[in-house]
This record gives C-alpha cells, sequence and structure tokens, in this order.
C-alpha cells in the first residue's frame, strides 16, 4: 500500500512547565495508509497521546513535518487547522468527551454544523448516523441518561459523521468492560471495512491492538517498532 | 443624622456590633482550631485573582449602598444643621407675642410695646442659662439699589438695640470689622451680605425703602455678614429707634431674642431648659388649670395614649410626659412647658379630632388660644431636629431605592457559593470521604466567605462614600440650577459622622456573614458518593420521621440549657479543653439558638409547605390578614403564596397519580408563575373593586418587583427546554452560526439555578430602572401638562403688601417704559389666610386655610380645569368660573383639600380638608364653608361648587387656597386688603420672561416680583427629572452586581468546561467560534434577564400610570425608548466587556491541552 494517508517525520515535542522539561516525543516517524487501522502501544508515559496530539493538529510540534492526506497540518494558521478537522477527521476520547448540555444527536450534528451543512440536513444525517451505531432510539438522550458503551458509540457516530478520512482514537475502550469493549471494536473495525477510513488507535489493552492491522510500540518519546513486520488482524 | 427608620443610630450601632463582633470572633477561633479547613477556604483568594476580585465587587453592593445612603444624610444633616447655626448665629429662641392688636402688617408677627420687653428683662434676670435677650422689630418692605437699579421685593428691615447687644457675640462686617449700630447716621444703614447679592450693592450705594407708597432712602455704610442679628434672608439693619421710625412703629416691638450661655453650637445644649422656663412665665396658670382639666378626662387620655404609638421617638416621649403629668394632682412646671409647645397642641389636636371628640376640640382649641402672651419658638433645636429628620429621611430613601440591588447582591453571594461548591464537589466528596464532617465544608465555605466580606466591607465603605459624594455633587448641581424653589442658595457640605461609617460596614457585613452562612450550610448538604464520581446529586430520601422533625424545635430552644450541664459535667470531672469549647458554644448561644431554632422550624415546614397544603393555608391567613388590616402587602403577598400552593398542590396529585414527576413539576411550576404573574398584573384600582380599599406605599414597588421577577423567572426556567426548541426552529437557517447558539443556550438551560439566579439579577435591575424611567417620563412635563398646570396665564407677579401696586393693568398703561398692548389679560387676587370648617361635617375643628379673592378680570380669564363640578352649576370649567363671578358666596377649591378614594395623597393634619365625597368622583353636592377671618372673627358662610385639576397652579406649588369673588371678600371683612397677587397673559408673541423682567424694572418701589410661570414649570419639571435621573443612577448600582455575576460565571464556565472546549476545538471549533459561544452565552442571559425586566417593568409602569391618570388626566404612559436602549446598551457592553476575558481566555485553550485536563 503506497496511498500515505499519514506521514510524520522527525516529530519532536518538548513540554516546558517552567520547572522541569520533559521531551515528550524525540524523533518521531510514522506512516500510516489509507485505510490502515494502526493501534499505537506502549507503557504509561511514553508519549502516546502526545503523538496522537500532534499528528492530528490538536496540539503543536516543535520539530519535524506532519502532512495528513497531502496538507502540511502545521503549516495551516490554527483557524484553517480547525476548519481541516471539522471536515477531515474524527477523534474518539477515552472519556467520551460528549458535551453534557446536549443529547446524543446534537452532540453529533455538531461537525456538520460546523461545516456548514443546514440544519434539517445535519440532523437527517445524525440520526442515520445514530442508527448505523444502533442507537437510534437513544437520539434524544443526555449524554448522563447513557451507558458508558452508548456514550462511546454516540463519540464515534460523532468521529464519523462528516465521513472523515482519518479518526483518532485514544484510549477508545479504556472506560469499557470487556463485552462494550468487542462491541465498541466490533463497530470500529466494521466501519474500517465499509468506509475505508483510516483509525489511529492509542490503546494499553493488547487486545484492542492486536484487532489493528498494525502495532507502533513507543517507549520514552521515540517509535521503537512501527509494526511494519505485522499485519495485525 | 441620629436616626434610621425611626431607630436611634447609636442603638443599631451597638446592636450591629454586638452581633458582628462575637461573629467574627467565633469565626476567628473556629479558624485557629481547624487550621486545615482554613488554608481550603482561603487557598483559592490569591490564586484566582480576578474570580475574586468580580466576588469582592459583587459581595460590596450592599455596603457601598449602605455607605453611599449614610454618607448623603450625613451630608444632608450636617449642611442643614451648619446653614441653621450660621443663619441664626447665637440666637436660640424667638420670643412672639401671640395676641393680636390689630396694628401689625398683615402675615407677619403682632406688636407689643418695648416697655413690655423691660418688664420681661427684669423678670428673666435670674436665669442663667440666657446671657443675651434683644428686643427686635422687623418687616419686609419693596426697596431699589438706585445706582444698580436692582430691586428686591421683600427686603427685611430689622431693628437692632444696640443697648442689648451683650451675650449675642460679635456683629461683623463682612470684611472682618465690627458693626456698630450707634455709629450709623440718621440716612445710613448696614445691609446683610445676602442682601448686597439681591440688591447688586455695595458700600455708599443708596437703598430705597418704599413703606406705605413712601420711599424713605439709605445710604449703605458698609455690608454685614449674614446670620444672627444681621439674619440670614437679604436684611437692612438698623437701630430699634430708627427702624421703628421707619416702619412707622414708634414704641412697639414684633419679637425678643434669646441667647443662650454658650456659644452659637453650644447654646442647643440649655435650649429646652431655657424654653421651659420661659413658657412657665409666660403662660397664665388659670387657663393652664383649665386645660388641664380638660385634658385630664380619661377619654380624652385614652386618645392621647393612642396617639403616642404613631409619632417618632422624642413626640412620642413628651406626649408620654404630658400624659404622666395630667395625672399628678399638681399644676407642675414641665405640664405648663409642655402645653405651650406648638407640636404637642399639634398631637393633642389631631388625636381628638382623630378620635372625633368634636365638644372637646371646640374647649381646647379656645383654652389654648388663651394660654399664653408669647409663644416661645426654640428654633434652634427645631431647626436642628428637622435636619436630622431629614437627613434620616434621605437615608431611608436610598436605602429603600437600594433595595434591590442588595436583594441582586444577597442572590449574587448565593451563586458565588453554589459556584465555588460545584467547583470543588468532587474534593469535598473525598474531604468527607476520608472524615471531614459537614460543619468542617461549612466551615471552609465561612472562611472563604468572611474573607470576601471583610474585604468587600472595607472597598464597599470607600466606595460608597465615593457615590454619596457624586451624588452630592450632583443635588448641588440641581440646586445651583435654580430648580427646587428657595434652595437655589444652599449648598450641601461632604459630611460623614464615623458612627455612619461603622453602621454601613457592620450592617454589609451582617448582610454577606448571613447569606454566607445560610449558602455555606446549603451547598454542605451533598451526597458523598455522586460528589466524588461528579455524578447528579440523586433525590434525596427523606429518612427523618415527623416526630423527630417536630422535637427539633423545642430540643433547639433547650440546647443552650443542654450545653450548660455537659460544660459542667466535663468541669466536674477535670477536662478543661472540653469544658472550655462548651463554654465557647454557651457564649455563642444568642446567635446560634434563634438560628437552629429557625432551621428546626424550617426542616418542619418544608415538607407540608413543598406538598401544597400548608402553602394554601399559610397564604389564605396572610390572605385574610390582608382584607382585615386592608395592607396591601399582606394581601398581595398572602394570595401569592396561595396560588404558589395550588400549583404545589397539582403537582403533588399529578404525581401520586402517577405522572411523570418531570411532568408534574412543569405543569405545577408553569401553574404558579403564570397564574401569579397574571394576578400581580391586575392594576390596583381593579383588586381593590374586589378587596375594598388597600394600603400600601413604596415598599409594594419593592415587593412587586421582586415578586414579579422570581414568578416569570421560574416559569421561563421550567420551560427553558419550549424555548431552546423554539430558538432551534428559528436558527436552522442560520448556519455557521448555530452551532455557536445550540451551545450557548444549552449551557445556562442546563444549569437552571445558576441562570434563573442571574437571569432574576438582571430582571430586577433593569424592571427598576425601566420603572423609573418610564415614570420620569410620564411626569416628565409634556407641553400639554404645563399649559394645564400654568392655567393659560404666562406670568405670576407679587407685590409687597407694605406698598401695594393696586391696579396693575392701569400702572401699566401709564408707565411709558412698558407697552399695554404686550398684555392681553391682567388678573389679580388677594391672598388671605383664613380658618374654615365644613358645614355639617364630622370634623368641627377651625383648621388652616386660605382665600383667593380673584378680581373679575382674573374670574374671566381663568382658564384652570375644574375638575369636579356641583350638581347645578354647569358642566364645563367655564360655567363654573361664570358663576364666581356672579355670585359673591360661591367658592372652588383646590383638590388637595379633598380625599381621594384610594387615600393616594398624604393627610395634613393641621390643614382644612373637605369630607363626605372624593376628588374621582363623577359629580358633587354643593357644600357649605364657613370661614372665619382670624383677626376680626368675622365668619363668613361660602359654597364650594367646584374642585380645581390636580395639575392646576403648578401642582400647587404657586401657593393655593379656594377661588372666591374679590367682592365676596370685601363685604366679608371690615377693612381693606389690597391685592398683591397677579397672573398675566401676554399677547401673542411677546417673551413672557423677557416682559417679566421689565415690569420688575419698572415698578421697584411695589416691590413686584414677576416670573414667567412656563419657567417655573420647567425649572421644576427639570429639577424633578434630575432628581428621577440621580436615584436611576443609584439603582442601577445593582448592574454591577448583575455584570459581576456574569463574570463570575463565565470564569467558572472556562475552568469547569475546559475538556469541552478541548473537544469542540477537536472536532472544528475556530478559537474565534469558541469566544463567540462564550460571549452568546452571557448574551443570551443578559438580554433574557432584560427582556424580563424590560415586560414587567413596562406592564407595572403602565398600571401606575393609568392608576394616576384617574386623578391628573394631563399625565401620558409614554415609553422613553432612547434611554431604555441606553439602558440596554450599558447593561449589554459592560456584560460583554466581563466576559471578554474569560472568552479569550478559554478561545486561548490548546485543544491538546484541554483534553488532558481533569
Amino acid at each position: 500500500m503506497d496511498d500515505q494517508i499519514v506521514l510524520a517525520t522527525g516529530i519532536h515535542k518538548t513540554y516546558d512547565t517552567g520547572q522541569v522539561k520533559v521531551n515528550a516525543l524525540r524523533g518521531i516517524d510514522l506512516t500510516v495508509q489509507r485505510g490502515e487501522m494502526v493501534a499505537i502501544m506502549g507503557p504509561s508515559g511514553c508519549g502516546k497521546t502526545t503523538m496522537l496530539n500532534c499528528l492530528s493538529g490538536l496540539d503543536d510540534i516543535d520539530q519535524g513535518r506532519v502532512v495528513i492526506d497531502g496538507v502540511v497540518l502545521h503549516d495551516l494558521p490554527d483557524d484553517e487547522r480547525s476548519d481541516y478537522r471539522a471536515r477531515s477527521m474524527g477523534f474518539v476520547f477515552q472519556l467520551y468527551n460528549l458535551l453534557p448540555v446536549l443529547s446524543a444527536v446534537e452532540n453529533v450534528e455538531m461537525p456538520l454544523l460546523l461545516s456548514g451543512v443546514g440544519a434539517t440536513e445535519a440532523r437527517r444525517r445524525s440520526v442515520d448516523m445514530l442508527e448505523q451505531v444502533g442507537l437510534a432510539e437513544r437520539a434524544n438522550h443526555l449524554p448522563t441518561e447513557l451507558s458508558g458503551g452508548q456514550r462511546q458509540r454516540v463519540t464515534i457516530a460523532r468521529a464519523l459523521i462528516n465521513q472523515p478520512s482519518i479518526i483518532w482514537a485514544d484510549e477508545p475502550t479504556g472506560d469499557l468492560d470487556s463485552e462494550t469493549t468487542e462491541e465498541i471494536m466490533a463497530l470500529i473495525i466494521g466501519l474500517n471495512k465499509t468506509n475505508r477510513q483510516s483509525f489511529i488507535l492509542v490503546t494499553h489493552s493488547a487486545e484492542v491492538g492486536g484487532m489493528a492491522h498494525r502495532i507502533v510500540r513507543m517507549r520514552d518519546g521515540i517509535v521503537v517498532d512501527d509494526g511494519s513486520g505485522n499485519d495485525g488482524a | 443624622m441620629e436616626d434610621l427608620f425611626g431607630v436611634k443610630m447609636d442603638y443599631i450601632m451597638i446592636v450591629l456590633l454586638v452581633v458582628l463582633l462575637p461573629a467574627l470572633a467565633a469565626i476567628g477561633i473556629m479558624a485557629l482550631r481547624n487550621r486545615v479547613m482554613l488554608k481550603m477556604g482561603l487557598r483559592s483568594i490569591p490564586r484566582r485573582k480576578a474570580q475574586t476580585a468580580l466576588i469582592v465587587v459583587g459581595i460590596m453592593i450592599s455596603t457601598l449602598i449602605m455607605a453611599a445612603a449614610f454618607g448623603t444624610g450625613d451630608t444632608i444633616s450636617f449642611s442643614i444643621r451648619s446653614a441653621v447655626v450660621d443663619g441664626l448665629g447665637t440666637i436660640d429662641e424667638i420670643i412672639v407675642p401671640t395676641r393680636s392688636s390689630g396694628e401689625e402688617q398683615l402675615g407677619a408677627a403682632p406688636y407689643v410695646p418695648i416697655e413690655r420687653f423691660t418688664q420681661l428683662q427684669q423678670e428673666l434676670s435670674g436665669l442663667a442659662s440666657i446671657d443675651g435677650l434683644a428686643p427686635g422689630i422687623g418687616e419686609s418692605v419693596p426697596s431699589l439699589n438706585n445706582r444698580t437699579r436692582q430691586s428686591a421685593g421683600e427686603l427685611r428691615v430689622a431693628g437692632v438695640d444696640p443697648d442689648n447687644l451683650s451675650g449675642f457675640g460679635s456683629f461683623d462686617l463682612l470684611d472682618g470689622g465690627e458693626l456698630d449700630l450707634l455709629a450709623l447716621a440718621p440716612n445710613e444703614a448696614y445691609i446683610n451680605d445676602a442682601a448686597a447679592r439681591e440688591l447688586d450693592a455695595v458700600a455708599g450705594d443708596e437703598i430705597s425703602l418704599f413703606v406705605e407708597g413712601e420711599p424713605t432712602t439709605f445710604t449703605v455704610k458698609d455690608i454685614a455678614l449674614a446670620g444672627g442679628l444681621a439674619g440670614s434672608d437679604p436684611t437692612l439693619l438698623l437701630s430699634l429707634a430708627r427702624a421703628q421710625e421707619v416702619l412707622g412703629r414708634e414704641g412697639l416691638i414684633n419679637s425678643i431674642l434669646v441667647s443662650n450661655k454658650g456659644d452659637q453650637h453650644t447654646g442647643i445644649e440649655y435650649s429646652e431648659e431655657v424654653t421651659t422656663a420661659l413658657r412657665v412665665q409666660f403662660t397664665d396658670r388659670e387657663a393652664a388649670g383649665q386645660l388641664r382639666e380638660t385634658l385630664s378626662r380619661p377619654e380624652v387620655l385614652e386618645v392621647l395614649e393612642g396617639r403616642e404609638a404613631s409619632l417618632r421617638p422624642e413626640s412620642r416621649q413628651n406626649l408620654a410626659s404630658l400624659r404622666a403629668e395630667l395625672a399628678s394632682p399638681e399644676l407642675s412646671d414641665r405640664l405648663i412647658s409642655l402645653l405651650a409647645d406648638d407640636e404637642i397642641r399639634g398631637h393633642i389636636l389631631t388625636a381628638l379630632d382623630e378620635s372625633g371628640q368634636t365638644e372637646a376640640i371646640r374647649e381646647v382649641s379656645t383654652q389654648f388660644e388663651s394660654l399664653a402672651e408669647f409663644s416661645v419658638l426654640d428654633v434652634k433645636r427645631q431647626f436642628t431636629e428637622q435636619a436630622d429628620l431629614v437627613g434620616s429621611s434621605v437615608t431611608s430613601i436610598f436605602i429603600i431605592m437600594g433595595l434591590f440591588s442588595i436583594m441582586v447582591g444577597i442572590l449574587l453571594i448565593f451563586l458565588i457559593f453554589v459556584m465555588l461548591a460545584a467547583a470543588r464537589r468532587s474534593e469535598m466528596g473525598m474531604a468527607r470521604a476520608v472524615g471531614a464532617r459537614r460543619f468542617h465544608l461549612v466551615q471552609m465555605f465561612v472562611f472563604e466567605g468572611t474573607a470576601y466580606s471583610l474585604m468587600s466591607g472595607a472597598v464597599g465603605v470607600v466606595l460608597g462614600l465615593l457615590a454619596s459624594s457624586l451624588i452630592v455633587a450632583i443635588v448641588n448641581r440641581i440646586f445651583a440650577g435654580g430648580g427646587v424653589s428657595g434652595a437655589d442658595e444652599f449648598q450641601l457640605t461632604q459630611h460623614f459622622e464615623p458612627r455612619s461609617i461603622v453602621v454601613a460596614y457592620c450592617l454589609g457585613m451582617v448582610i454577606s456573614l448571613g447569606t454566607v452562612g445560610i449558602s455555606a450550610y446549603q451547598v454542605s448538604r451533598m451526597n458523598i458518593v455522586a460528589a466524588v464520581r461528579n455524578l447528579r446529586t440523586p433525590r434525596e430520601i427523606n429518612v427523618v420521621t415527623t416526630r423527630q422533625l417536630l422535637l427539633e424545635p423545642p430540643l433547639a430552644l433547650v440546647r443552650p440549657f443542654i450545653l450548660v450541664v455537659s460544660a459542667l459535667r466535663a468541669l466536674a470531672s477535670g477536662r478543661a479543653v472540653r469544658s472550655a469549647g462548651l463554654l465557647g458554644q454557651i457564649a455563642l448561644s444568642p446567635l446560634s439558638t434563634p438560628a437552629g431554632f429557625v432551621m428546626a422550624i424550617y426542616r418542619l415546614l418544608a415538607r407540608p409547605f413543598s406538598q401544597g397544603w400548608l402553602a394554601i393555608l399559610i397564604g389564605a391567613l396572610i390572605t385574610w390578614n390582608g382584607t382585615t388590616t386592608d395592607l396591601a402587602m399582606s394581601y398581595r403577598i398572602g394570595f401569592t403564596i396561595f396560588i404558589i400552593g395550588v400549583g404545589l398542590t397539582i403537582r403533588t396529585l399529578m404525581r401520586r397519580s402517577g405522572i411523570r414527576s418531570e411532568v408534574a413539576d412543569r405543569v405545577g411550576y408553569t401553574f404558579f408563575g403564570v397564574v401569579g404573574l397574571a394576578y400581580w398584573f391586575v392594576p390596583f384600582s381593579v383588586l381593590q373593586k374586589i378587596t375594598g380599599e388597600l394600603r400600601g406605599g413604596i415598599e409594594m414597588f419593592f415587593i412587586s418587583g421582586v415578586s414579579m421577577v422570581a414568578l416569570a423567572v421560574w416559569t421561563v426556567m421550567y420551560n427553558a427546554d419550549v424555548l431552546m426548541k423554539v430558538l432551534t426552529v428559528l436558527t436552522s437557517r442560520i448556519g455557521g452560526f448555530r452551532p455557536v447558539l445550540v451551545t450557548a443556550v444549552a449551557y445556562p438551560m442546563s444549569a437552571k439555578f445558576r441562570t434563573g439566579l442571574t437571569l432574576a439579577m438582571f430582571a430586577l435591575v433593569i424592571f427598576t430602572l425601566i420603572v423609573m424611567s418610564i415614570l420620569t417620563e410620564a411626569f416628565g412635563g409634556s407641553n400639554e401638562q404645563i399649559e394645564a398646570a400654568t392655567g393659560g396665564w404666562d406670568i405670576r407677579t407679587n407685590a409687597n403688601l407694605r406698598n401695594p401696586i393696586g391696579d396693575l393693568a392701569t400702572a401699566i398703561e401709564e408707565d411709558p417704559s412698558l407697552d399695554s398692548a404686550d398684555f392681553e389679560a391682567i388678573g389679580g387676587y388677594t391672598y388671605l389666610p383664613v380658618q374654615a370648617r365644613q358645614v355639617g361635617a364630622e370634623e368641627q375643628r377651625w383648621r388652616f386655610y386660605a382665600v383667593r379673592a380673584a378680581d373679575e378680570a382674573m374670574l374671566s380669564n381663568l382658564e384652570d380645569e375644574v375638575q369636579l363640578i356641583a350638581e347645578g352649576y354647569g358642566e364645563t370649567s367655564d360655567d363654573v368660573w361664570n358663576a364666581l363671578r356672579e355670585n359673591d358666596r360661591l367658592a372652588v377649591v383646590e383638590a388637595l383639600v379633598v380625599p381621594t378614594r384610594d387615600g393616594g395623597f398624604e393627610e395634613r393634619s393641621f390643614q382644612f380638608q373637605m369630607e363626605g365625597f372624593y376628588y374621582d368622583d363623577e359629580t358633587m353636592q354643593p357644600i357649605d364653608v364657613e370661614l372665619r377671618e382670624p383677626r376680626t372673627g368675622e365668619i363668613v358662610t361660602v359654597t364650594v361648587i367646584g374642585v380645581l385639576d390636580r395639575s392646576a397652579d403648578l401642582f400647587g406649588q404657586l401657593g393655593g387656597g379656594m377661588y372666591i369673588s374679590r367682592a365676596g371678600l370685601d363685604s366679608a371683612v371690615p377693612f381693606e386688603i389690597p391685592s398683591t397677587n397677579y397672573r398675566i397673559r401676554v399677547t401673542e408673541g411677546v417673551d413672557p420672561v423677557a416682559t417679566a423682567n421689565s415690569l420688575d424694572a419698572a415698578f421697584p418701589e411695589y416691590g413686584l416680583e414677576s416670573r414667567s410661570l412656563v419657567a417655573i414649570a420647567e425649572e421644576s419639571v427639570a429639577a424633578n427629572k434630575a432628581f428621577n435621573y440621580l436615584f436611576t443612577g443609584f439603582m442601577a448600582l445593582g448592574l454591577m452586581v448583575g455584570v459581576a455575576s456574569l463574570g463570575v460565571i463565565s470564569l467558572r464556565a472556562v475552568v469547569e468546561r475546559r475538556q469541552q472546549i478541548g473537544v469542540l476545538r477537536a472536532i472544528g471549533y475556530r478559537r474565534g467560534l469558541i469566544q463567540l459561544s462564550f460571549l452568546t452565552e452571557s448574551s443570551f442571559i443578559v438580554l433574557l434577564g432584560v427582556a424580563i425586566g424590560i415586560g414587567l417593568g413596562a406592564i407595572i409602569s403602565y398600571n401606575i400610570v393609568q392608576e394616576i391618570q384617574m386623578e391628573v388626566e394631563t399625565i401620558r404612559f409614554d415609553v422613553p425608548w432612547i434611554q431604555i436602549i441606553i439602558i440596554i446598551a450599558i447593561a449589554y457592553v459592560f456584560s460583554l466587556a466581563t466576559t471578554f476575558l474569560p472568552a479569550r481566555q478559554a478561545s486561548n485553550i490548546y485543544p491538546a491541552e484541554a483534553l488532558r485536563y481533569e
């Protein structure tokens, strides 16, 4: 596969707390192919989430270059980077991070509204998407009225609503029990296969990692194994 | 300022200190004993500087308002006192003859021969408290400065005896020298600096006085410093003998001035003693004995006792002393002194009048007439008491006006604590999980709240005093503009009493600390698991039994005794620390026991109240109380609670019948919100048709505002989802802005309590501002109002009674400097004070009134509207005026002497009042009124056939009195009383102001003083508006709290929603959108609050204007859009400005950083 959707080279990121400097990423090189599902694994504090944030443009980098689907992400001004995320990326987080004051369907339709889709169309597509993730009947419930698995489904629906080419997931099953984890991963794998969207997952779970096409292993801010020899699931 | 709401400021200060100091001491001891909680409570204060600043600004409002009110009151008291002391100098009392000799000038004090003074001087020589006694003569005459041609219509000519100046201090000239009356040549005089200003005179000028038409010219020798013997009004000073000669009163005096021991400031200390001694000296003991006999009757004593309750403390004490003295068998000096006091006399007559003892009134009135030869006026004491009274009244008005802002401040403190508690919920849950008691959490918040209160109290006092300086500066500008008649030279001097500063600080602190205590208690109630896991608090299932609840109140009361027993036991068993702790709790029990009892009662009643039936019962009881006492407040509040009770009952019944609780809540709450609001929208007059007459004052404004806003906000918040749906539909086509709008509405609506509180704050403040603005506009003096108020006349002219001009129209025709073609109509009338009583009325006492005997020209040109016309006297105002011209026994009275159905105008207890009909009636029967000329005792009967419109004579500012024809007066009194008052209508195109000036310049010898009526009306309107704007500005202080509260909310929101901001940024929100989202959220709250405030304010203002319109037809309901837009703009811009920084802070958060945040 040579259809690269993510091409990161020489990524450095240092956090300066004023008293201590932490070299979170120390020269990361990573390539992800379109439609690939990559799991990033490693011990706590190795820089997995930092790498995901830097590659997705949620955080700045100190050095290096990130190209997403041909776009040099960090060359974009902040607003354009936001627009790019709204159009072409989806995010799933461990703690779901839904907006608690909005219902499930309102949470899902938010990226569409941001992209300028009309309210009626946005609502229709969001309901469809909730149906795809099996939550159509809970569309008008607030996040606090949903279980953990249901909330994560809503997050996934929100991440996919714009049909992004790439979805970033930080510990998507970290807060779920094993049964729900399986359900969520089945959903992700299904979507990945159906829509040929790329998934980059940060996870602690070997089981989840095992379901990805490839596992990238990190330690102390560097990639120790990019998994190119492993074809995963 | 000595009193506030009738309570001595000293007492208020002591009570506040007694409450506050132990409370602070207790908090201090708790802080020492529990440093961990102290540290937890105080740590965020320095850490979150912006939030701390906003909280301090919000909490300080109560103190600021108190300090501003006290500062203004102190300044007014001090300034009036200073003016009194400067004006009177060393004069402490004035003795004036009471018995008329028929020789005196109308309106001036009666005369007595100078020999009576010499006799008195000897009689009083033994009175050590008096160090000066001086005979005096004084009358006002027209005058003219021959050099500058400036005239003064009422220049006082005062004669001072140079041989009796000892005790009155120095008699100073303006340039510092001493005034010497003996050095005056026969054609020389001194004038005081007030006269020098009025006449534009300097030493050497020639001043002509016109007495009985004859000019006498004096050269000004020098200018005397006004005050004391030199008088405070424009005065020309002569030796006594020369003044008697000039005024044609040889050998006569009309006043005796008294100086007490001490200087001009300390002399007042002897005032009571001197006044008593003098009154005893002057009183006819036989007459006093007869009066005592009449007043000692049990039925009279009973009504006097009844009267006491409604009086201010000093008067109450005096009346109580009078009753005690009347009970004694002897005719004591104290009793004589009390009987000779004019104020006491007024109270006695009013009490008898109110009780309907007409025979006793007749008897007592006659006995009072013959009580004393002289009346002793303790002017300095009375005026200084008045000064304190005015200061207290102003302070009370400002505090009442500030009540809304204080209320808003209290809401803010609640809001802050709710938010602080929400922010620390999981931390507090953890603390409770590891063993912290609920009391520890209360302590933590109390420490924090106390720190904020201490800071904000200090800031509030300083800013309050600055605000009062601003108020004083504005009032001085209003005075300087001449808008308040007679006050144009009076200026306020800023002054603060240390006691007021202490009281303001303590009051602010007590309000803040009280609210902090209650809020801390409320927020400490939490479910530990829910708090730790940051879940919704589950519905509390009440496990306390009714028996326990019933036992709590008595247990709270006996707790101090239990503590005493426990402390003694601990002491006996040698546990010193334990017993010390218990003793500390015992020391606090005067505060903690009532608080505990109230809380126990609250817990006992909370459940049945929320079920509805108790609310219905309480509401019905209070409503019933309102109907029996005619108190509008009880009626309105009672019925509102009743409606709330019905709503709560509906909710309870729906829940019990299995309907979902959300639906039941919505129906029940919406019911009482909407029905309650509808009830408050019912105009007062409509309500009174059901309830009968109700009494209510300014407090109803506050109560109605708070009630309506609470009901409206409640209804909006419980139907927020409907509002959201409407907004969703409305914004479905807005596109890019929609996500912002969705979150901006969703967030505030999901936090109902804090949004509701903030909405209520804004709505309350805007409500008050709108009502003030609309009412200011309604009374703003439209052309129509001014025309009605001036009665179609353009100029008012008064001539001096000492030298009347007579036929003004002829004088104008003959004067070459005036063009008679400029004058379209000239009417004249004689003003004569009389005593009056209505024939056949219950009230049979002679009361003060006045007659305006109008000449033919006046009556035929009067355009004043007659509001009530007696049956048989035509349909129009003209019919009434024509009737007066034809029949000299007919009269028209002014509106002020006729009662209204709602009792809306204050009763003037000494003034003539008619009865048996109302101003708001459609018509009236002709009513006979007896008039008695006081000097001759001649009585004539006139028939009242009409009542003037309220707006006539510039709402009474031009003086009052009943209109009769001139012929009627001439036939009733045996002597001629000249016309001295004129109304002039100028020809179209002629300038009234210039004409008024020309008239004064043309006839200085008659002391003509002319003014354009439109100018007077406009100045008065401008002054009223300025005062209204001042009050509006003062009430707008509450906006500061609203703005601060939005700032606090936004700052907290940035912290609370950090992670959500990260998510929004991750899914594509631009920085600008985040910022816009926060600003839109604030806008939503502000605009919703503003909309509620405007809506409710406009409705209640409309009702008020409609009510007033029934009495004053020219009042119109007009919405002052520009002013309202300015208010909205200020509220909105400042709110956005406060939200801007937090919004910016939120937009600058990096998504990755925000997502990491926990």
